[in-house]
């Protein structure tokens, strides 16, 4: 037999350990109800709750933020859930954030996820509403799914329609799969590509042949690719490209000579003109001759004429009436 | 005919004993507030019922907690939802398991035990004999009794529930590789306050009907010392389908409630 004061100190761990357990199991769920927690309160509008109850977790961006706490029906149409979110992920909540109730995977509770705002919008406060994106339900989905169900079996039959026409060997693609001829082109073409093919391959080594010697500096391709010839070629374009302009604007004024010199020719040949009567007039080119022989003479007898002048000239300079005055326009 | 009259008497026992056992809560109820409170054996049987209790409760919670989720693994494992096994093992443990095989434990080891102590002492005429020294039997041996089941089997479902779950967090961390963290986190996450407050104010009245029914059993024992040991079976039998009846009753109110 224990003494009873071991046993009361047994007992008081006994009864203590039970009462932190409870406490803890209490805390833990408490906290997982945001109840301890600085929250705040929003509201969300639905006209569809999909079985949404009390206490079914609230997510934003996927991270758990808190929980739904009341369900008011306001209209037939309006449903309004109040639901407590953590203060510190509601200050990245914005006011055009969006929610919908969506399942907690396949066999999952409900749950309100709160889709992000833009970035632009003001931060949430406490009291605000947001509203609901409008969710598929399972009725609608299945719905559509009858439709889809509907086409696909259309569109199944009018598959088999095709497949007994093809096998009949009607439109094309039955003619290519049921005539034997259309067979053999179709091989004969196969074959022609297997030859394409291998040119095209010999071809290409060729050219991959080519295309490494442009590489080497042994050829000329090659060579240009040293910097400083190419640089000396450009140059050397350069060059040809101004002396090309020069000579296309010798070559115009070439025919425009030859135009004139032609033109000068017909007139010529047309009696128009004084080379006409120089070539084909004697008498004229006599009496140039004569004329000519007389502007000879003539210019002989003015420079004799000037000498004498000259001559005379000085000698008035000389006399006594005329003196002053040369002196005088001389200084 | 005989049939009949046996079914009869049986139906007039069974209503007699309720209404017996009905009159001694009544009388527990109204010794309770009485003084003088007798403390010292207070503390004396809550160290027995509780912390004598504790290891056998605490092997089983663990056990129980261990193979539930071996078992339930690969079931979940095919349907694709073993991410769920921690929340499922979790509300079934603290929701009913955990109370219940613990009730029927302490009714089997304490509401026998009971029966028989003060069966016992009936019989060898003790409770007599404190009745001539003045002292109060009912308020000394039954009140002391019922309040330390009453409030140390919740105390003993709290720890089976916690060694449960960590037998389930075992199963879990060694064949799922889940961490303590998000095991306890999933857990937590599971339970609400209306599956752990119901499911823990039930046991109050299980440790209650456990006390009741061994010391009822006990102090009015009778034929001598072979009526100990039927006394003994009686209490155990009797105080496990209150249980059941108690359990039954609970999950039916607490669904009103919650639904």
């Amino acid at each position: 037999m224990e003494p009873f004061n071991v046993q009361r100190i047994k007992l008081g761990i006994f009864i203590l350990t039970g009462t932190i357990l409870f406490i803890t199991g209490v805390y833990f769920i408490g906290k997982k109800q945001n109840m301890f927690g600085n929250t705040i309160e929003l509201f969300a509008v639905f006209n569809n709750i999909n079985g949404l109850k009390p206490g079914n977790n609230v997510r934003y961006s996927g991270i758990n933020v808190g929980t739904v706490n009341e369900i008011n029906m306001i209209s037939d149409t309006v449903i309004v859930v109040t639901v407590t979110v953590e203060k510190e992920i509601s200050r990245h909540i914005k006011k055009d954030s969006k929610c919908a109730i969506t399942s907690d995977g396949l066999v999952g509770s409900m749950i309100i996820n709160i889709i992000p705002g833009t970035e632009k919008s003001q931060k949430i406060n406490p009291g605000d509403t947001i509203f609901s994106l409008s969710r598929i339900r399972t009725d609608q989905m299945l719905q559509t799914l009858s439709v889809t169900n509907e086409n696909a079996a259309l569109l199944t039959a009018e598959m088999l329609k095709i497949a007994e026409g093809i096998d009949d060997g009607k439109g094309l693609i039955g003619a290519i799969i049921k005539d034997p001829a259309i067979t053999e082109d179709v091989r004969a073409i196969i074959t022609n590509l297997k030859n394409t093919t291998n040119s095209s391959n010999l071809a290409i080594n060729q050219l991959n042949k080519i295309l490494t010697s442009l590489d080497r500096n042994d050829n000329l391709i090659g060579s240009l690719r040293d910097t400083t010839l190419a640089v000396k070629v450009k140059n050397i374009i350069n060059n040809v490209e101004v002396s090309s302009v020069q000579i296309s604007q010798i070559l115009k004024q070439l025919e425009t000579t030859i135009s004139e010199t032609r033109q000068t020719i017909t007139n010529a040949r047309e009696g128009k003109g004084a080379i006409n009567y120089l070539s084909n007039d004697p008498t004229l080119v006599k009496k140039i001759d004569r004329t000519i022989t007389h502007l000879d003479s003539t210019i002989l007898e003015i420079n004799q004429a000037g000498i004498q002048l000259n001559q005379n000239l000085d000698a008035l300079k000389k006399t006594w009436l005329l003196r002053k005055q040369f002196k005088e326009e001389k200084k | 005919m005989n049939t009949f009259r046996n079914f009869i008497t049986s139906i007039r026992s069974f209503l007699f004993e309720t209404g017996e056992l009905a009159f001694f809560a009544g009388r527990f109820f109204k010794e309770v507030f009485n003084r003088p409170f007798e403390w010292k054996e207070f503390a004396r049987q809550c160290y027995h019922i509780g912390n004598k209790s504790l290891f056998l409760v605490a092997v089983t919670g663990f056990i129980i907690g261990l193979v539930f989720t071996l078992q339930s693994r690969p079931k979940m494992i095919e349907l694709g939802a073993v991410a769920w096994l921690p929340s499922m093992v979790s509300i079934s443990i603290i929701r009913e398991i955990g109370p219940i095989i613990t009730a029927l434990i302490c009714a089997g080891r304490i509401g026998s035990g009971i029966g028989a102590e003060l069966g016992s002492m009936r019989v060898t005429e003790q409770i007599d004999a404190m009745e001539v020294s003045g002292t109060n039997p009912f308020k000394f041996l039954v009140v002391t009794r019922i309040l330390a089941t009453t409030l140390m089997i919740p105390l003993l479902v709290i720890m089976s529930d916690a060694v449960a779950l960590f037998g389930s967090f075992l199963v879990e961390n060694i064949k799922g590789d889940v961490s303590f963290t998000l095991y306890f986190d999933e857990v937590f996450r599971a339970i609400q306050f209306s599956d752990f407050f119901p499911a823990t104010l039930k046991t109050f009245f299980f440790g209650f009907a456990i006390g009741l029914v061994g010391c009822y059993k006990g102090y009015y024992c009778k034929h001598g010392t072979a009526g100990v040991g039927k006394t003994a079976n009686a209490a155990v039998v009797e105080a496990s389908m209150l249980v059941f009846i108690l359990d039954f009753t609970a999950v039916l109110v607490t669904d009103i409630f919650t639904s």
